[in-house]
């Protein structure tokens, strides 16, 4: 194994020891959402799914935000380094959207009576996991690493700057059509056992995250290091 | 005129003389969204829903079907003629490229909507009226902004393999905030609304189209150029 | 005598399942990845 190599295998290695360390993590966060934290009286069991999907979508919605920044810094600095970091976050992103998005409607179902609504929150989200599925259809179309970095790069910014217009379009349909009210799943004031697990479970997902995304660049790092030795083999 | 401006309309015009000489964009875009309206009237249940509901938002997804059509078919031919790669080779500024390639689509998107437009009247029987300079104005601000995001991401997906495919897959999501503003103007225009229930959604356009023309202008060195 | 919450636990079960299905599941991926380019 080439230096390159290694070196990324080491990184590889780190991601996934920090992202077990994090699924470790998740086990505790089930042991606190199901047995520390009381059951809600107006939304029984159901409501601590509450304690998966929140900090889901703020995973996938830190994924997406950290893919905007490096691609603007990319465009900028053509630095390779953030091409990768940003093909790993848009990857973890859709894994976190993929929780968050069937979480979601699972929560809403008993909760609200319906499987989906179109509010700003469920919306945005499903708008996110859009983005990142052409950001890396259009990652696995281009084979020049150059330009497949470029086209990412513009994409993502696009994509970053979409956003306050999608929140602004749901914020407009809905004002200028009043919709029924339904009962809104967070409580105005969490108990102190629902803020601190909603809180580890937040964290929880950070380290999630960071360790996936850690051991996905290294792949990436891995997979160039392989085969450049290969072409100069 | 700003040297860059004139550049931008020489380069407009050369793609649309091309065009209009070839026609494969425009033919395809206008059979497409006649054939999309048909399918439309022949898939709704006339007792269920009257046609002033749903009329803007077939009107809609006709022009944005239909302009992904043009868009496609419109870079695919400049890509078998290699015409771009010549202006490339001049020192010609991105942006006045991008520009000229945004008037052309524009001049080719907005001539398949005012095709489809009287189609879509006689169709569906809706009465335009004095609704027709506010429909033509609607019109053009949500073409503008989608067409820009079309243009660079046509830019891209050309060099794609399945650039059909990736066209769509791309530029959808980017679609939906000027559609949701277009049909919300085009429903209250239709239905003779005072102009403060459109207003919100007229300045989302109008930012809409301001944000992502200047970015997709300064954009576009990035796509095409090495 | 405060009323029943709601009887919705199959929901909780299949969200925490899904859960632990995509996040052990994508880990289990990057894991073979690893594995399988380290092992050549």
């Amino acid at each position: 194994m080439t230096g390159e190599a290694a070196r990324a295998a080491g990184i590889v290695r780190r991601g996934i020891i920090l992202s077990g360390l994090g699924l470790a993590g998740l086990a505790g966060v089930f042991v606190l959402a199901l047995g520390f934290t009381p059951v809600e009286a107006r939304q029984g069991l159901a409501q601590k799914i509450f304690y998966l999907h929140v900090p889901a979508a703020w995973a996938a919605l830190l994924a997406f935000s950290l893919v905007g920044v490096a691609s603007i810094l990319y465009l900028w600095l053509k630095d390779p380094r953030l091409d990768r970091f940003a093909a790993a976050s848009a990857e973890v992103g859709v894994v976190f959207s993929g929780v968050m998005l069937t979480t979601g409607p699972i929560w809403a179902k008993p909760i609200w009576g319906t499987w989906w609504t179109w509010d700003a929150r469920l919306t945005l989200t499903l708008f996110v996991f859009f983005l990142f599925i052409g950001y890396l259809a259009l990652r696995a179309a281009v084979h020049d690493a150059a330009e497949r970095a470029r086209f990412s790069a513009v994409v993502g910014i696009l994509g970053l700057l979409l956003v306050p217009f999608i929140h602004l379009s749901v914020y407009l349909f809905r004002t200028l059509h009043p919709q029924p009210i339904v009962l809104k799943p967070s409580a105005p004031s969490l108990p102190p056992e629902m803020l601190t697990t909603l809180l580890v479970s937040t964290l929880v997902f950070t380290v999630l995250y960071a360790g996936f995304v850690t051991a996905r660049y290294g792949l990436s790092l891995g997979d160039e290091a392989r085969e450049e030795s290969r072409d100069a083999a | 005129m700003p040297d860059s401006l004139r550049l931008a309309l020489v380069i407009a015009g050369k793609d649309i003389r091309g065009e209009l000489r070839s026609r494969t964009a425009l033919q395809s875009a206008l059979v497409f969204s006649a054939l999309v309206l048909v399918v439309f009237n022949f898939a709704r249940d006339p007792t269920a829903l009257s046609a002033t509901d749903l009329a803007p938002s077939v009107l809609w997804v006709t022009f944005a079907l239909a302009a992904m059509v043009a868009l496609n078919r419109a870079f695919t031919v400049e890509r078998e003629n290699s015409a771009l790669d010549g202006l490339l080779l001049a020192p010609v500024p991105r942006e006045a490229l991008f520009l000229g390639k945004l008037l052309a689509n524009l001049a080719f998107v907005g001539t398949v909507e005012l095709v489809t437009l009287p189609l879509f009247v006689l169709f569906f029987n809706v009465s335009l009226g004095h609704a027709l300079p506010g429909l033509l104005g609607v019109t053009a601000l949500a073409t503008i902004g989608f067409v820009a995001v079309g243009t660079i991401f046509s830019a891209m997906a050309v060099r794609t393999r399945f650039a059909e495919l990736m066209l769509p897959v791309l530029l959808l999501p980017f679609m939906v905030p000027p559609l949701i503003a277009a049909v919300q103007v085009t429903s209250r225009l239709l239905a003779d609304r005072p102009l403060s229930e459109m207003w919100g959604w007229l300045r989302l356009l109008a930012l809409y189209d301001i944000v992502f023309v200047t970015l997709c202008m300064l954009a576009f060195t990035a796509v095409v150029d090495e | 005598m405060p009323p029943e919450p709601p009887q919705n636990g199959e929901y909780l079960v299949a969200a925490y399942i899904i859960t632990s299905v995509i996040l052990m599941g994508y880990w289990g991926a990057l894991w073979r990845r690893a594995k399988k380019a380290s092992g050549k």
